[in-house]
């Protein structure tokens, strides 16, 4: 069987990948394959000194209650902010997508808190939600005469890092939402409206099994996202308190990397991460495969 | 007579010119950012200018960690910078490293009086095993600052501030009274934990402190530690004590204190500059005080925080000499005193601290007697000596979130059981991979 190429010869297509691949090496392959050497080691100050330990650093890891509850944090960081910011980013982007006066002025204000560096996001809501000074507890104490302590209960800790995650991821979702919204076909929602669905029958039964694919993708991006984008937040808002509550797996390794000097434990626990992140995205794709609708 | 000096000119500038070919170039690494940071640049630059054969560069690094980290990193790489600065309870852990020497070896007995200088309570810190390993620089501990228009209005002697838990608590009482906020705030920090620890005059880690021997044992379930944490509960409960809800945030207590919504606050003696300018603009008083103490113990006194100058190993002898000669420069008595009128920071010899008497420093400023007296006040002994502790970035996190946990509302004796095994069990994990 001939192939067609649009190269001569597979040296010229190798040569014009070639500058891609040894950024790739250099900047993504090395490090990969030294973490996960490191990860087999104790090392002391930041590899001046180790030794060869094997799997103790997982060992270690799994059998800790204090890593444990690192995870079940992760976990719940994890799923409540994807959902939550999912959720949220339909709803706005479907009443985005009406037909109404100044949409482009609300389109515009919706995705902006995704155009906001994380740094600048973390500060605010660190802001709003101090516990003497802030905003929020501002107006609920003229409000209502209630002060909580945002910061220093560990579940409304939590609630505040979420929030600001989602708020932040939310605009992202928005944009592409929208995008799809606008590409589904209108003769296949007026059909619907024709053969007597409802507006929620519709959007349920004709609108969401549409947007399925890019819903797949958000998931996809939102998680990783939220693995490893909610470092900011959580050093700037809550450095991981009250009490370790709000410490995530990524606050984690650069805490046991760079702060406390245990390399080699944050190694491990980076590893850990990375099997997660390739195990969620291949049951995402797999589960894609049988749920989504695609087009043709 | 003209050609005569003419000739004496030239050969002094060829003379001069190769003197500055052969510059001795030291790399010194810190971490004092903002106006700290340029502060220090115009002190080098006095340095550079007087003297020619050595050019020193000034590199700000973020943060202690940062800059710890970024020197071991380039020790690896085979550039490391001659000096490091390194924050105290990094001491251990630069020991350890084995990338730094002892500075003391550099030093020739003549200059001997020069490391005698250094007031005690701080020459006890650095001296590890009677050597100097660093130089002291940057030095600070914790005092009371207290609202002195707040106090008037409460009917609080405003010349007297409290001095014991108790007097606290009693003050805490009538200040409310008079519709203060809060009473008092400090940072959710393990510092000061370890400072009432030390005033009790009582270990923070076994092998007394980690002075005599490596430590293996850090004594978080203690009767002192449980005086602390009992009190600082109560004020908490009562809704005397109040933080942003943020750990190690200096600022939020800052804010709370500056704002007028605490009548007091325990911090640094590194802010009193700061606090001096926030109290003049926002319309009080101020007033500094003794750091509070546990009623029924003597006060034994505080442990130097702040940070020390490092010389890193393995450079040629005409560098470190160089490098010697400008950490002598850097901290003598003129220029300790310079940079204590510039920051706030202590002034960490004897003879620094005798020319701003002299100066009537003191009288100007009253707010920094608290701090200095505090310090000199202090006894010398293993306890107020501060702990060596390898560790001892993680170890504060573990105290900060045994207090977190009490605050929350978790029984004191059940949290600090849980906080002691966990630090000794991460004690052995370090011991063992620097071993």
């Amino acid at each position: 069987m001939e192939r067609h190429s649009l190269y001569k010869s597979k040296l010229t297509a190798l040569m014009f990948i070639l500058p891609t691949l040894v950024i790739l090496i250099i900047f993504l392959y090395y490090p990969t394959f030294q973490t996960f050497k490191m990860s087999l080691y104790r090392v002391a100050f930041l590899g001046l000194s180790k030794q060869f330990v094997g799997l103790e650093n997982y060992r270690y890891i799994f059998s800790s209650p204090e890593y444990r509850k690192i995870f079940l944090n992760t976990a719940i960081f994890v799923v409540l902010s994807v959902v939550i910011s999912l959720v949220i980013g339909l709803f706005l982007a479907v009443l985005a997508n009406q037909k109404i006066k100044g949409k482009t002025v609300f389109r515009l204000l919706l995705i902006w808190p995704y155009a906001l560096p994380p740094a600048v996001a973390g500060v605010i809501f660190l802001f709003l939600f101090n516990e003497q000074s802030g905003m929020v507890n501002y107006i609920l104490k003229h409000v209502a005469n209630i002060a909580l302590p945002w910061l220093s209960k560990s579940y409304l800790a939590m609630g505040v890092v979420i929030t600001a995650f989602v708020w932040k991821m939310v605009g992202y979702n928005v944009v592409f939402y929208l995008a799809a919204l606008q590409n589904i076909p209108k003769d296949i929602i007026e059909a619907a409206k024709v053969e007597g669905a409802s507006i929620f029958q519709t959007f349920f039964k004709v609108t969401l099994p549409m947007l399925s694919p890019i819903t797949l993708f958000l998931v996809v991006t939102n998680t990783i996202a939220a693995f490893f984008e909610s470092f900011t937040f959580i050093d700037l808002i809550t450095k991981g308190g009250p009490a370790d509550s709000t410490t995530v797996i990524i606050y984690s390794i650069y805490r046991d990397g760079f702060e406390y000097f245990k390399t080699g434990l944050a190694a491990a626990e980076s590893v850990i991460l990375f099997i997660c992140v390739v195990i969620l995205t291949l049951i995402q794709l797999r589960v894609s495969r049988r749920m989504v609708h695609y087009e043709k | 007579m003209k050609k005569i000096l003419m000739a004496l000119m030239a050969v002094l500038t060829a003379f001069s010119s190769a003197l500055a070919q052969e510059k001795i170039h030291i790399t010194f690494w810190h971490a004092m950012g903002g106006s700290r940071a340029a502060f220090i640049d115009r002190m080098v630059q006095d340095f550079n200018y007087t003297h020619p054969n050595i050019e020193v560069k000034a590199q700000y690094k973020g943060s202690y960690r940062d800059t710890l980290n970024s020197a071991i990193l380039a020790y690896k790489q085979g550039n490391a910078p001659h000096i490091v600065q390194i924050f105290e309870v990094g001491s251990q852990l630069a020991l350890d490293s084995g990338i730094f020497m002892p500075f003391q070896n550099l030093v020739k007995p003549g200059n001997y009086a020069l490391l005698n200088d250094f007031i005690k309570p701080v020459a006890n810190y650095y001296r590890i095993k009677g050597n100097f390993n660093s130089v002291p620089f940057n030095s600070s501990n914790p005092i009371l600052y207290y609202n002195k228009s707040l106090f008037k209005k409460a009917g609080l002697d405003p010349e007297n501030p409290p001095k014991t838990f108790d007097e606290i608590v009693d003050a805490c009482v009538k200040l409310k009274k008079a519709g203060v906020r809060y009473c008092i705030t400090w940072p959710l920090h393990s510092w000061f934990v370890e400072q009432w620890i030390a005033e009790q005059g009582a270990l923070l880690a076994n092998n007394e402190n980690g002075r005599k021997a490596r430590a293996t044992n850090i004594y978080i379930n203690s009767k002192p530690m449980y005086r602390i944490m009992k009190w600082w509960k109560d004020l908490y409960d009562k809704g005397y004590y109040a933080y942003s809800g943020k750990p190690e945030d200096w600022d939020g207590a800052n804010n709370l204190f500056v704002s007028q919504q605490a009548a007091m606050l325990i911090t640094s003696t590194s802010d009193v500059t700061i606090l001096e300018n926030a109290a003049y603009e926002h319309g009080f008083k101020l007033g500094t005080g003794f750091l509070p103490v546990p009623d029924g113990i003597k006060r034994n006194g505080v442990v130097v925080g702040g940070a020390s100058l490092w010389v890193t190993k393995g450079h040629p002898k005409k560098e470190l000499e160089a490098a010697k000669e400008f950490l002598l420069w850097f901290t003598n008595t003129e220029n300790e005193v310079r940079w204590h009128k510039g920051t706030g920071y202590f002034p960490v010899r004897e003879s620094a601290v005798k020319v701003l008497k002299f100066e009537r420093w003191f009288d100007k400023h009253p707010a920094y007697r608290a701090a200095f007296d505090q310090l000199l006040q202090t006894i010398p002994n293993r306890a107020t000596q501060g702990a060596l502790i390898g560790n001892f970035p993680e170890i504060r996190t573990i105290i900060e979130n045994a207090v977190q946990e009490i605050l929350a509302g978790k029984p004191i004796k059940a949290v600090l059981k849980e906080a002691d095994r966990k630090a000794d069990q991460a004690l052995k994990r370090y011991n063992m991979s620097v071993r």
